[in-house]
């Protein structure tokens, strides 16, 4: 039988308590339709990233506000859509040609989140990502 | 979650960690952990770790960073893959000491040279 599409919306507080729960809750959900081991330490970073830039920046880490977390999954693909109700943030500041040593202790969130995923995009001002990661690669 | 074992030979100590090295409470507690240590000889046994993400690779920074500033020698040892592959993909080989155990045999004698580059860099110093 032919596996069909799933569809799940998550939504929880903004803040970092908040999040480690609603992370798990999301990995569940995804290991139980079918991530191998690699697609899922994949997704888990990429997520985890996400996730603490749509608290910490998107949220202030404040627990009044609420973070959205759609979750995809057919046959092809698994895609992850992530909203707070941030400004967002300025896109072209985070636009590298590629991996590049960066020696302190911040700053590579996006950067994982690019090497991680097959696509990753951005809409309204930044502050909703889409992550997709395609099975079997 | 992240669960630590210290094990202790002076002037080494090795941080034997598993789980996750994540946001929030896992990186607060290896922080924690590592600088308490007065040992000069700092290993972190990254065999069991099953995910890391851009904090715990900004913590290992942060430690090679303290331990330099510190005079301590830090090394990563028996990294999995997870860890090895976020290492190779943050283009952080040259800036973190990770120990390739196939070159030197034994984990033992990973930390026998540990303590050896401890050594030559207290008498640089």
């Amino acid at each position: 039988m032919e596996q069909q599409t799933i569809s799940r919306e998550f939504t929880f507080p903004g803040n970092s308590e908040s999040m480690v729960d609603a992370r798990e809750s999301i990995m569940d959900f995804i290991k139980k339709n079918g991530a191998s081991e690699g697609e899922e330490i994949d997704i888990f970073v990429a997520l985890q990233e996400a996730l603490a830039n749509a608290v910490l920046h998107g949220c202030q880490n404040d627990g009044a506000k609420t973070v959205r977390c759609c979750i995809k999954i057919d046959p092809s693909a698994f895609v992850i859509v992530i909203r707070d109700p941030g400004p967002g943030f300025d896109l072209a500041a985070t636009q590298t040609a590629g991996p590049r040593l960066n020696t302190t202790e911040h700053g590579r969130g996006i950067c994982l989140m690019r090497s991680l995923m097959n696509d990753i995009s951005y809409g309204h001002g930044g502050s909703e990502v889409r992550l997709r990661k395609l099975r079997g690669r | 979650m992240l669960r630590i074992s210290v094990h202790v030979a002076h002037p080494n100590v090795t941080l034997h960690c598993s789980g996750r090295i994540v946001l929030g409470l896992e990186t607060e507690t290896l922080r924690c952990m590592a600088t308490s240590r007065t040992e000069n000889c700092l290993t972190l046994d990254l065999s069991g770790i099953r995910a890391l993400d851009a904090a715990g690779i900004g913590l290992l920074v942060e430690l090679q960073c303290w331990a330099d500033q510190e005079k301590k020698a830090l090394r990563i040892a028996k990294p999995s893959a997870c860890v090895r592959r976020l290492v190779d993909l943050t283009n952080l080989q040259s800036l973190l000491q990770v120990g390739d155990c196939e070159k030197v045999g034994s984990f033992e004698e990973w930390e026998r040279a540990a303590l050896a580059t401890g050594a030559e860099r207290a008498m640089s110093a």
